[in-house]
């Protein structure tokens, strides 16, 4: 038993070291260095904006539409009770900014995005194809790694925006429908209570989220050992360790800015 | 006398508790062709991906073109490797790529863009040509069967005429005429170019056909080493033993390969 807890420390540490590591490898390689071949290979960073950007966006729009949605419902019975309707906008407004769009979309993005990335990237090690770049003097982070980690930070980052967007209008047509509450009112009650930092709370959040699915999700896969069974595995590790560090990230930024 | 091409000097390598090579020595002269044989598993391949650093031995010394490799750093290897051709015994093409996009890989990445698009292209419809696989250039790697696999894994590491090729099982998964066809091919290239050549096969008499000398791999070492035309008369009991294929003689049962071999089909 102890030792079971002990072990699992050990490789949970393992993996956080790793992580660090290929960390310091993707910032090092970011640094353009002349000589070393492309600085980033435009067809590879061009093929994951769309691939992990613009395929999420349906997803993504439908999630945020019915978060957005929920919030009002939630907060009807209180709004209607209180007569509060001018603060339902910035309630849910508030809700959803700093923390139910960026962590919402984020988890999205992960279970989509993040584990389609470490499957794509373990099916590649485990056929050899990374040793073949290496054959050929290319390296495989600054290859393969960079730029689906600057695709997965940029596309989170627009896709957040996106969704709390979609949740805000989705809140507004449930206060409309069910709540009778004017779209005017929903407008000012937003735009006069929020900050631009609320927005920007967000954003920061959903930049160290997206890093964080990246990085995690590369690691596994280009760290994988052993056939299909271990891409099976290193998706399903990809996966939980983006939650967990979504998860973690969140309270630290919260505590944080609190 | 200039340096040789390869110096292995006294390498091992383990897996865990898995000895793979232990004390491994071979010495390839500049402008030469071996071949290297040996049973299952017995650790052809790491010593192939040894020799391009794309492992790194527990002990020893190696030298490619003099130059050590032991313990460098991968930035470090990169001009090395721009003058190794490899082709990897399971192919490693690139399935983001199509066949075309795979044999020009090398080009492109690796003369750092002085090579012209055109010259580029011409080339790479030459070697598709070359391994008669024109026709197929759009394909993706996925839609090819396992011996065009094998000969797009061969255009691409002869492609931009690497000063060293290393061919990991070249003829493996083709029929016989392609096979020979494949050997035709690279002789020709490499009487062209001059390249040194280290190839590994399990089809000995037609690989004895294409080196000048063959080297024998077991119990984790070097154990022959002679003239390919006469391989299958080698002063070695071992060495001919394996080459005919016979079931008797002093093979060791228990060795490394043949045990599990027969296990299975017991
Ligand atoms: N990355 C690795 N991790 C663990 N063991 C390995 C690894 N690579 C090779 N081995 C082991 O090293 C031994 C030699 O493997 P290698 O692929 O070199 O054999 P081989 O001589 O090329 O065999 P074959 O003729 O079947 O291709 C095998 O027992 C294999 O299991
Ligand atoms: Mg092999």
């Amino acid at each position: 038993m102890i030792s079971g807890i002990g072990a699992a420390a050990l490789r949970i540490a393992q993996e956080v070291g790793g992580i660090v590591l290929l960390t310091g490898q993707v910032l090092r390689a970011l640094v353009p260095r002349p000589g070393a071949g492309a600085w980033i290979d435009g067809r590879e960073l061009w093929k994951n904006l769309y691939k992990m950007g613009n395929r999420s966006v349906p997803i993504v729009v439908l999630t945020a539409f019915f978060a957005g949605a929920l919030m009002m419902l939630q907060a009807g019975p209180f709004v209607k009770k209180f007569g509060a309707t001018g603060l339902a906008g910035w309630g849910a407004g508030y809700a959803v900014l700093r923390e139910i769009g960026p962590i919402l979309i984020a988890l999205m993005f992960s279970g989509r995005v993040g584990a389609n990335n470490t499957a794509e990237l373990s099916t590649m090690t485990v056929t050899e194809q990374l040793d073949g770049l290496r054959a050929l003097a290319i390296d495989p982070v600054r290859f393969l790694v960079v730029p689906r980690v600057i695709a997965m930070v940029a596309m989170l980052v627009a896709l957040t925006v996106i969704g709390d967007l979609v949740a805000l209008v989705g809140a507004a047509v449930v206060g409309k429908a069910m709540l009778e509450i004017d779209f005017s009112t929903m407008y000012y009650s937003i735009v006069d209570n929020l900050k631009p930092y609320d927005f920007l709370h967000g954003v920061y959040k959903s930049i160290a989220f997206g890093f964080a699915i990246a990085m995690s999700s590369c690691y596994f896969g280009v760290t994988v050992r052993g056939g299909a069974v271990g891409v099976g595995k290193a998706v399903n590790a990809a996966v939980v360790a983006s939650a967990v560090s979504i998860m973690l990230l969140d309270f630290f930024l919260t505590y944080l800015s609190a | 006398m200039t340096e040789p091409a390869i110096r292995i000097s006294e390498v091992h390598k383990a897996y865990g508790s898995r000895r793979v090579l232990d004390g491994i020595s071979l010495d390839l002269a500049r402008g030469t062709k071996l071949g290297l044989i040996g049973p299952a598993a017995s650790g052809k391949s790491v010593l192939c991906k040894l020799v391009c650093g794309l492992e790194q031995p527990d002990r020893g010394e190696i030298e490619v073109f003099g130059e050590r490799i032991v313990g460098k750093r991968e930035v470090d290897l990169g001009p090395l490797r721009r003058r190794i051709g490899m082709l990897f015994q399971n192919y490693a093409l690139f399935d983001f790529l199509t066949v075309e996009q795979n044999v020009a890989f090398p080009l492109e990445q690796g003369a750092a863009g002085t090579l012209s698009a055109e010259t580029i292209a011409e080339r790479v419809a030459a070697r598709l040509r070359a391994v008669g696989l024109a026709g197929s250039e759009a394909k993706l790697t996925a839609e090819l069967s396992g011996g065009m696999k094998k000969r797009v894994g061969i255009a691409r590491a002869t492609v931009a005429d690497a000063e060293l090729v290393i061919y990991d099982e070249p003829s493996a998964g083709l029929d016989p005429v392609t096979t020979q066809k494949i050997y035709d091919l690279l002789s020709a290239d490499q009487a062209r170019t001059g390249a040194t050549v280290l190839a590994i096969s399990s089809d000995v008499a037609a690989l004895a056909g294409f080196v000048d000398e063959i080297a024998f791999l077991y119990d984790h070492r070097v154990v022959y080493r002679g003239p390919a035309a006469t391989i299958a008369d080698a002063p070695n009991a071992l060495v001919r033993q394996f080459v005919r294929g016979d079931l008797e003689g002093p093979l060791d049962q228990a060795g490394p390969g043949m045990a599990s071999l027969d296990r299975s089909i017991k």
